[in-house]
């Protein structure tokens, strides 16, 4: 599936183009399985205080 | 320098089995018999220990002081044991609150006569010598001594039971690392096996020996989440055994004027028989089942083929379909929610227990990984201590502070998105950028297209709605033909119908605007949830960029 993006409609504004319209939906708390390189990731992030670009290095 | 040396255990009620990762290789470690799955037995003649499938055979002639079926009694008070399973196998009784065994360890002294009486032993210390036994294999093969290992439990085991294992673990001179979810540990065998480390929505089911257990996992960006789990105490291999006694029962008793099921003896070579041409028939399509003496000195065998064994085994299968049917409903899912099904436990080696599973999904939409359909797929009996290898070399270089560490609710329970947010493209289509049930928080990126000669292109940020959409599609009309025998019993007159699901935008979250683009260009497109959960987006094509950001989310 190509995935086009729709043309700018010639009404459409907001200051420095971009207008926010609600929040994404209330999150829930879950517990993740501490298991596996990718929660090993996320562990680093969340003790370390890493950053999502920090750790693509 | 070479690390520690650290394995990972499977630990069943039936079977237990011991792997390690060498070099990114992960291998199993076969005892001293050759066997890889280990049964989970102990037995006494005297003072000598058997272990294994050397104390599966005294099942027939000396159950009393053979103990089975065990682990499900670690932790638990007395009260709580279900002693079905050992009917034929030394009784769990009371003492101090938990299981144990009446057992006679001890030879008789031959001089005097004495005969030395049978002493309670604890589940406790069967599960350490259980566990001891599996160590000295897992030595024996590496050559070294172990320092450590991780053990996968099922999910509904307390932390009482959990620590039950570890402090047996502990008495055996075993280290545990970390004790884990037992399909988390298959689904990270099966990931790390195949690179699959894309979003999908994973049906974990497990067939065993007396149990089964399934678990709905979310992994997203390499992160494991459980949504959903179900357990049933009543059916697995064990069950498929039974249904072939009874066949065997039936038809000897029909020659021989004699009912085998109603000695003992008679029924635990039957029950040995049956597990070994169960086993046989999931690789070849006949088997020979044949008994030395059954009962009143008659023999007996007789051959039988796979389909005979699934049509006497018919209940057993339906009941597994059923399982599964439910695991995905207390979910509040569709089978075409389901990305994949991974199937685990020595049961999933029976095809028609993956054909019976694989028959509720679509399989254009769902893949199901299990021997029967994937002859490179990992022995469903692997699964779970290979990926307790994988966890335990993962672990096997921090020290305990950084284990315990990591394993605290700060870092193990995380906000989770609960709906799919992506992108509207083309006429009201979607495109989904961070899938629900991710853990925050989370960045992601998506690459997409402009109109030929547009220079100036919206990017609209919505929340995505599943829709079912049901086509019917006319049947052809079924042509008389021989060889479509197979199909002849579905004769039903209906139209087929399809369903599919497909994402559409619903809320609107956010719109960013790109003006005075080139013509052609790609707007990347990059969702990052942070920590505070607030929604920043950023949309760039070439030089031109915008940026955002939504109020914050509060956790419901
Ligand atoms: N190749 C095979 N074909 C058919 N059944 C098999 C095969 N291999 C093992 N089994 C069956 O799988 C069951 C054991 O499954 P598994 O190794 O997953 O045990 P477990 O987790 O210890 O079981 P439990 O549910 O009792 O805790 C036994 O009933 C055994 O007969
Ligand atoms: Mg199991």
């Amino acid at each position: 599936m190509v995935s086009t993006l729709p043309q700018l409609p010639a009404d459409w504004s907001a200051p420095e183009g971009f207008s926010a319209t609600a929040t994404f939906s209330s999150p829930v708390k879950r517990q993740v399985e501490p298991v596996g390189p990718g929660f090993l990731a996320h562990a680093r992030r969340t003790l370390r205080g890493r950053t999502w670009s920090e750790d693509e290095k | 320098m070479s690390g520690p040396t650290v394995i990972g255990l499977a630990f069943g009620n039936t079977t237990s089995s011991i792997a390690i990762e060498k070099d990114g290789k992960v291998e199993l470690i076969a005892n001293q018999d050759g066997d890889r799955a280990i049964a989970s037995v102990i037995s006494y003649v005297g003072s000598d220990e058997y272990h294994g499938a050397q104390a599966k055979a005294q099942l027939i002639r000396n159950a009393k002081n053979t103990v089975a079926y065990f682990r499900d009694f670690l932790g638990v008070s007395f009260d709580n044991v279900d002693p079905t399973n050992s009917h034929a196998s030394a009784h769990p009784v009371e003492l101090n609150g938990q299981a144990s065994f009446s057992l006679k360890t001890e030879d008789d002294d031959e001089e005097t006569g004495e005969v030395k009486p049978a002493k309670l032993l604890s589940v406790h210390e069967i599960a350490v010598r259980h566990l001891d036994r599996l160590r000295e294999s897992a030595a024996d093969y590496i050559g070294k001594a172990i320092d450590g290992a991780v053990i996968a439990v099922p999910t509904d085991y307390s932390e009482e039971r959990r620590q039950a294992i570890v402090a047996a673990a502990k008495d055996a001179n075993l280290k545990i690392l970390q004790v884990i979810n037992e399909p988390t540990a298959a689904l990270l065998a099966h990931v790390s096996a195949n690179g699959d480390s894309t979003d999908k929505k994973y049906a974990v089911i497990d067939i065993g020996g007396t149990r089964s257990d399934g678990a709905i996992i979310a992994s997203r960006g390499g992160i494991f989440t459980i949504l959903t789990t179900l357990h049933n105490y009543e059916l697995g291999g064990k069950n498929l055994d039974e249904a072939l006694v009874d066949f065997f029962a039936k038809d000897f008793e029909k020659q021989h004027k004699v009912d085998p099921k109603t000695e003992a003896r008679a029924v635990a070579k039957l029950l040995a028989e049956s597990e070994s041409t169960k086993k046989t028939l999931s690789n070849t399509s006949s088997a020979n089942f044949a008994v030395e003496s059954v009962a009143q000195g008659y023999d007996y065998s007789l051959s039988i083929n796979r389909l005979r064994f699934e049509v006497a085994a018919r209940s057993v299968f339906t009941k597994i379909t059923q399982f599964v049917e439910e695991l995905i409903k207390k979910a509040n899912l569709d089978v075409l929610d389901i990305d994949e099904v991974l199937l685990v436990g020595g049961t999933s080696a029976v095809p028609k227990v993956a054909t019976s599973i694989a028959s509720l999904f679509d399989e254009s939409v769902t893949k199901i990984s299990a021997p029967a359909f994937d002859t490179k797929a990992i022995q469903p009996d692997e699964l779970i201590s290979r990926g307790a290898a994988i966890q335990a070399s993962l672990v096997a270089g921090y020290d305990d502070e950084e284990i315990n560490e990591s394993l605290q609710a700060v870092v193990t329970v995380a906000p989770h998105t609960t709906k799919s947010i992506g992108v509207k493209v083309g006429d009201n289509e979607y495109v989904e950028v961070i899938a629900s049930e991710t853990a925050l928080p989370i960045r992601k990126t998506v690459t997409l297209s402009t109109p030929a000669d547009a220079t100036a292109v919206l990017v609209g940020v919505y929340e995505g709605a599943s829709e079912i959409v049901v086509t019917k599609v006319e049947k052809e009309e079924k042509k008389d033909d021989a060889e479509d025998d197979e199909s002849d019993w579905s004769e039903d007159e209906e139209d087929e119908e399809i369903r599919t699901k497909v994402l559409k935008p619903a809320a609107k979250i956010a719109e960013l605007g790109l003006q005075n683009i080139p013509a052609g260009s790609k707007v990347e497109v990059v969702l990052n949830i942070t920590r505070e959960l607030k929604l920043q987006i950023a949309a760039r094509a070439g030089s031109v960029a915008v940026r955002g950001e939504t109020a914050v989310a509060h956790v419901a």
